[in-house]
């Protein structure tokens, strides 16, 4: 709630203050971040007419002089270019500029230059640099993600971009929390290193003015850590409401674009799926599949009992309350086909690729032993016709991190089943893949195989059995929170800062992924906090992953490399 | 209302000229259109320029839904003031609350008709943009309004049903209490007495509160239509169109297909038969006129 709330309260500010027409000016990324928190509807009650993007605005000539513009954007040098260029020959009455991270002075400067006209009223630092997904997860959406894979030396300028946008990112967090945090990072991320640096840099010697909050007893934590940590979630597939939309469709700022899976009506070709806005969704977003489906079917049994007594209208009485609750009839209409769409959709994506069977595979791959079964499991679902290219990859890769130090000749056996029965596959990804995420570079304990307390724990649980065999993996970030609630987080695997250190637990705890979350983690966060720990978690990342887009960015970095050995 | 329009014109007609005119009977190359500008602008802190004409329309349907919401406030104490039992027949009350609700009744569909047609927008420009998003907030205002005048009148509605019943119960009650009344054949009578009256006093009660019920019943439904026009321009919230992002791409589409359409309907019309057929009649139309007066000069 409190990220999401944060954001609104900005926007609120923005445009509060301001009276008569306005339009809302906004950059492709800030369209994101206020469209995951305010509603057209709201817009237009604050007298909002108009949003445009920057770059399409540039292009009309028509003048609009009884428009205030408000613009909201962030401070690259290209908004910058494309705001010189408005402000020398405005096309609205007063230009009010909010900002969403922090202004360098040189920039300011150039704004100061180009007004001519003295056309804006005022200059704000907003700081929504962030999209708030839900009411604990944040993401900031960045579209080359691939570049914390590779080492500085291949593309410094790119890899300097991605860190800038993630201290960006995380520093806006941090103003809009009002707090400042002390910085923990992973021990063997060098990314985490240099990003835990970096925003330690900003906060405490750069900005050290903006962001000297109030002391409260505990400082909040804040912890880096790397995607290559725990490279299985990512690959496994869901099988809670949330999760799975996103691994079988996707999600994207909250919004669903089934057109790619088939044709719908027009009004079902987009959905919005968010927590804020539907009730439903909001009880059912972390129920696994088969729960799902009967809250579903409840779901539209009230809904067809309500269709039922609106047809039966015979008296005048009838009529008026029909068309008094029209409305809700209407949006409960809307909302039932929507979820069953989205049911059907997915099931159908199930039947079709054998992900029942696959998927069982995978949950025992990451959460038991027993090498052996392991293997032939695998060999059978790779001989198995029906099973998809995406879904083969996937078991190998699982197979390859778990095993792959446990038998070298059945590990290659696998590889080359694997590339002689998918056509698409690009030689030596899984081998990628474990050179960046093996078991010498990853920080914790993945599979509770390390140290004699996790083993004993994991045995523990094996004798007494999962409820359910789809959802019993767990991610490694729970038992990093754990660990943190327990205050037991160790400095080895995760060191301070310099000289920061902090004794007992904190009360706020804001974890950022290098490389991207998952909604499999972002569940474990709601339900660690929904537990009343007494400490509150948030958690985000430069961007939320699926199996495809983690995938396409290990394809991404793989190429890179590839290029670069070459031209080396 | 005129100088307004006339001011408008002319900044207009300043900005266009601004950029077409050429510089002859001005001998420092200043255009007077230019010198009007700059001078407008240079008042200090920038000036929010003169919106469009349909502003006004829209600044008119807005102060018409504030005063409807007044209204309806009178409304609602006029209904609290209806339904406490009084010792007069209650005639004012009733005709005060009928002409509240005929006036409010009216005051939205005016406005509801206004909203539908003038501030309609055609073509793919910005301002129509803005002119659609003010019309689509206008229109949940007034759906709005209209939704709590229907409750506010169903309330009552039910309020009046329960005294119709309570009166109707009462006269039951009476007319069982009579055959037990044998005793006192004088308070028999007397008591009859005091009981027809009674009864007339509730049988024209009834009729009264029937035809009130009617009335409203009439109203809600004229209501009803209202909602039903008004629907189709509000935002469904929670739905994708809701999204602002969703607008922008549907906007950047619709701009292009609205441009497309405009140059096709461009090319039809040049060619169009219309005009063809129009000139062609209005010279012959001169061509008999000619005649005409030909005939007269001769005979």
């Amino acid at each position: 709630m409190v990220l999401v709330s944060a954001v609104r309260d900005y926007v609120y500010r923005m445009l509060q203050d301001i009276s008569g027409m306005k339009v809302l000016i906004l950059d492709s990324q800030t369209v994101s971040i206020v469209s995951v928190v305010y509603s057209q509807s709201e817009l237009l009650q604050k007298e909002v007419f108009l949003v445009e993007l920057i770059d399409s605005i540039s292009k009309s000539k028509e003048s609009m002089s009884h428009l205030k513009a408000v613009y909201f954007l962030r401070p690259t040098s290209e908004n910058i270019q494309y705001m010189r260029r408005q402000l020398s020959n405005p096309r609205f009455g007063e230009c009010h500029l909010f900002f969403s991270n922090m202004l360098k002075d040189t920039q300011i400067h150039l704004l100061a230059d180009s007004d001519e006209q003295e056309v804006v009223q005022q200059v704000q630092e907003f700081y929504a640099d962030f999209i708030s997904v839900d009411p604990y997860h944040f993401t900031l959406n960045m579209p080359s993600n691939h570049y914390y894979i590779l080492p500085a030396v291949v593309d410094p300028s790119n890899l300097q971009h991605f860190c800038d946008r993630a201290v960006d990112g995380i520093g806006a967090v941090f103003l809009a929390l009002k707090r400042r945090p002390i910085i923990r990072y992973s021990r063997a991320s060098d990314i985490a290193k240099r990003i835990a640096h970096e925003t330690a840099k900003l906060m405490y010697q750069q900005e050290i003015g903006l962001f000297d909050f109030r002391r409260m007893e505990m400082s909040p934590l804040l912890l880096i850590v790397d995607r290559r940590d725990d490279p299985v979630t990512p690959l496994l597939n869901q099988w809670t409401y949330q999760a799975m939309v996103h691994e079988l469709i996707g999600i994207q700022d909250n919004k669903v674009d089934l057109r790619s899976i088939g044709k719908f009506p027009k009004d079902q070709q987009e959905v919005v799926l968010s927590s804020e806005q539907d009730a439903f969704f909001k009880a059912n977003m972390y129920e696994n599949f088969g729960d799902i489906g009967m809250n579903i079917k409840r779901m539209v049994d009230d809904f067809q009992q309500v269709a039922k007594s609106n047809q039966n209208i015979q008296t005048i009485e009838d009529m008026a309350k029909f068309v008094d609750n029209y409305p809700e009839y209407r949006k409960m209409h809307g909302n039932v086909s929507k979820h069953v769409t989205l049911v059907t959709e997915m099931s159908k994506i199930v039947e079709e690729r054998k992900l029942m069977l696959v998927s069982e595979t995978e949950q025992d791959l990451a959460c038991n032993g027993g090498q052996v079964a392991a293997f032939e499991a695998v060999t059978n679902l790779l001989n198995n016709e029906s099973v998809s290219d995406i879904d083969r990859l996937r078991l190998v890769m699982l197979y390859a991190l778990r095993y792959e130090k446990e038998s070298p000749v059945q590990l290659m056996q696998l590889f080359n089943k694997l590339a002689s029965r998918s056509a698409k596959y690009k030689p030596g990804l899984v081998q990628f893949l474990l050179k960046q995420a093996g078991a010498d570079k990853r920080t914790g304990d993945l599979y509770g195989n390390r140290d004699f307390l996790n083993i004993a724990r994991n045995m523990a649980r094996g004798l007494k059995g999962v409820e359910n065999v789809y959802t019993q993996h767990q991610p490694l970030l729970f038992q990093t929170m754990e660990s943190i609630i327990k205050g037991r987080l160790r400095d080895v695997d995760y060191p301070y800062v310099g000289n920061h250190f902090q004794q007992g637990r904190p009360q706020e705890v804001v974890i950022f992924i290098i490389g991207g979350t998952t909604y499999e983690e972002s569940r474990s966060v709601a339900q660690l906090n929904a537990s009343n720990s007494g400490i509150r978690f948030i958690i985000g990342g430069t961007a939320v992953l699926n199996s495809k887009r983690f995938l396409k960015d290990l394809e991404e970095a793989q190429g890179i490399a590839r290029s670069n050995a070459n031209v080396v | 209302m005129i100088l307004k329009e006339l001011r408008r014109r002319s900044l207009l007609g300043g900005l266009c000229k601004t950029n077409t005119m050429k510089d002859q009977s001005f001998a420092n190359g200043e255009s007077r259109y230019r010198l009007q500008l700059r001078f407008l602008l240079n008042k200090g802190a920038a000036t929010v320029g003169l919106p469009p004409a349909w502003v006004d329309v829209s600044e008119e349907i807005a102060s018409n839904v504030q005063r409807a919401r007044v209204k309806m406030n009178e409304l609602a104490k006029a209904h609290a003031k209806a339904l406490m039992p009084s010792f007069g027949d209650g005639k004012e009350d009733q005709q005060n609350i009928e002409a509240l609700t005929t006036e409010i009744t009216n005051l939205l569909k005016k406005t509801e008709k206004k909203l539908l047609q003038k501030l309609s927008a055609a073509g793919p420009s910005e301002d129509s943009n803005v002119r659609k998003n003010v019309q689509r907030q206008l229109a949940t205002d007034l759906q709005n309004l209209s939704m709590e005048l229907r409750k506010k009148q169903s309330t009552y509605l039910k309020c009046l049903r329960q005294q119709m019943e309570d009166a109707a119960d009462l006269e039951m009650n009476l007319n069982g209490n009579r055959p037990k009344e044998e005793d006192d054949d004088l308070d028999d009578m007397i008591f009859s007495e005091h009981q027809m009256a009674r009864l007339k006093q509730s049988e024209v009660y009834t009729v009264e509160r029937e035809r009130e019920i009617q009335q409203i019943v009439e109203s809600v439904n004229e209501l009803a239509q209202i909602m039903k026009d008004l629907s189709v321009l509000v935002i469904d919230q929670g739905t994708i169109v809701d999204r602002i992002d969703y607008n922008i791409q549907n906007v950047a589409t619709t701009v292009e297909e609205g441009l497309k359409q405009l140059q096709k309907a461009e090319r039809t019309q040049k060619q169009g038969g219309m005009v063809m057929c129009a000139t062609v009649l209005v010279i012959m139309c001169f061509v008999m006129l000619v005649l005409l007066i030909l005939k007269e000069i001769i005979f």
